[in-house]
């Protein structure tokens, strides 16, 4: 067993002034509720104040150092430090404070509410989340754009930034444009759930675009460039001769934009048309083509 | 407890606790008998007894001292909610969190 004297680093002969000095330069260092996440703390402070409970007491010193009591002879109570009960519900309403993290509140990312969202007991109140929705065409989803949207409720329009590749369903978020908070607590913030409307050729798989794209029987036949619509713009594309209905292009990078900052790819289905009218001439060839009426296209289909 | 049975768990007078009430170094429930105190409320009492007492911290340090340990529980707090969520993530995900963190 180290005696007080030893556990309170002092000699024998120090005064009751020196004792006190050390006491309270151990107790600053080693408060349980000074270290909070420490908990060997605890153990070496009960050592301290037991040590201090003989000591920093003349009379009760004397005793001790005429082996009257022992180191324990002024043990203290067994307690429980503030530590034990914060961030319990008993104490987290009343006492907890986000002064120290509001300003991770201020980014704009889904984060932000977390660090906001905490506020009980005396604590001034954020104002309520609203939440909306609107529909947009699906070329402003996938290339973004700026447009206003009405609250209900009155109040002017807010402008609005469609970020380039919103998906159906997602949700936009404006900053404090939600319900005002009490006693000038910071206000909520509106929430946009987002509607894309269906492209009549475009249509999307993951970040993937897929569509068809007509071409003519002398483009099939021969090949060559043709001009394809993608989201973005048409784009020039050569096919090769003898290319058949069926045949997918992929168009690398043409789809919609990934969350990660890259694209998705377009994957163009092509598909033979005949002429809108019939054509003396392509009927002449055509009745006078040996090998295109012995071709059977559904052979091994069975019937 | 009540008001009286709480300065005689700490063996200080009404007076007291009045001004550590008033500076907000405790918060009592109110109600219509008047205040109510938990056995948080006496942990803290009993920590600011420690740092007036024999550890000779004047009423200004108390003050500041109380202010960032609020501040120190209530991160401590936030952070065991991230912890926890982050640790019921996959592994490989917390992993890459982990990673990301230790690149700063």
């Amino acid at each position: 067993m180290t005696s007080p004297y030893e556990t309170l680093g002092v000699s024998r002969d120090a005064t009751q002034k020196d004792i006190q000095s050390a006491y309270r330069k151990l107790a600053k260092k080693l408060h349980p509720d000074l270290n909070t996440g420490d908990k060997g703390a605890e153990d070496r402070f009960k050592a301290v104040s037991a040590a201090y409970a003989v000591l920093g007491d003349e009379d009760k010193r004397g005793k001790y150092d005429r082996g009257e009591i022992d180191e324990t002879g002024a043990e203290t109570p067994p307690r429980h430090f503030y530590r034990d009960y914060a961030g319990t519900a008993d104490a987290a309403g009343r006492y907890e404070s986000a002064h120290g993290f509001s300003d991770f509140a201020e980014g704009d990312d889904i984060f932000s509410s977390f660090f906001s969202r905490r506020a009980g007991g005396q604590q001034r109140q954020r104002g309520r989340d609203a939440h909306f929705s609107m529909e947009i065409g699906f070329l402003d989803a996938a290339n973004g754009t700026k447009t206003q949207i009405n609250l209900p409720g009155g109040g002017p329009a807010l402008d609005l930034t469609i970020p380039p590749g919103t998906r159906d369903g997602q949700t936009l978020r404006l900053r404090g444009k939600g319900e005002p908070g009490r006693d000038g607590a910071p206000a909520g913030d509106a929430l946009i759930d987002i509607r894309v409307r269906p492209h009549p050729l475009f249509a999307t798989d993951g970040d993937d675009v897929r569509y068809e794209v007509p071409i003519s029987l002398s483009e099939a036949v021969l090949g060559g460039k043709i001009r394809i619509p993608t989201i973005d713009g048409a784009v020039n594309v050569t096919i090769p001769p003898h290319t058949n209905t069926g045949k997918t292009l992929r168009l690398k990078g043409k789809g919609l934009h990934k969350s990660d900052g890259g694209h998705g790819d377009a994957y163009v289905i092509l598909k033979i048309v005949l002429p809108q009218a019939p054509d003396p001439a392509l009927s002449a060839f055509v009745e006078s083509w040996a090998a295109g009426k012995a071709e059977d296209p559904r052979k091994g289909m069975g019937g | 407890m009540n008001d009286h049975e709480f300065c005689e768990h700490l063996d200080i007078e009404v007076k007291v606790l009045h001004i550590w009430v008033e500076q907000r170094w405790l918060m009592p429930q109110e109600a219509e008998a008047g205040w109510l105190f938990e056995d948080a409320d006496l942990a803290r009492a009993r920590l600011i007894q420690d740092l007036t007492g024999p550890m000779g911290v004047n009423d200004d340090g108390v003050d500041v001292a109380m202010r960032l340990l609020d501040q120190v529980h209530s991160l401590r707090g936030r952070l065991a909610v991230l912890m926890n969520a982050i640790r019921s993530q996959e592994p490989a995900v917390q992993k890459l969190i982990l990673s990301s963190a230790e690149e700063d």
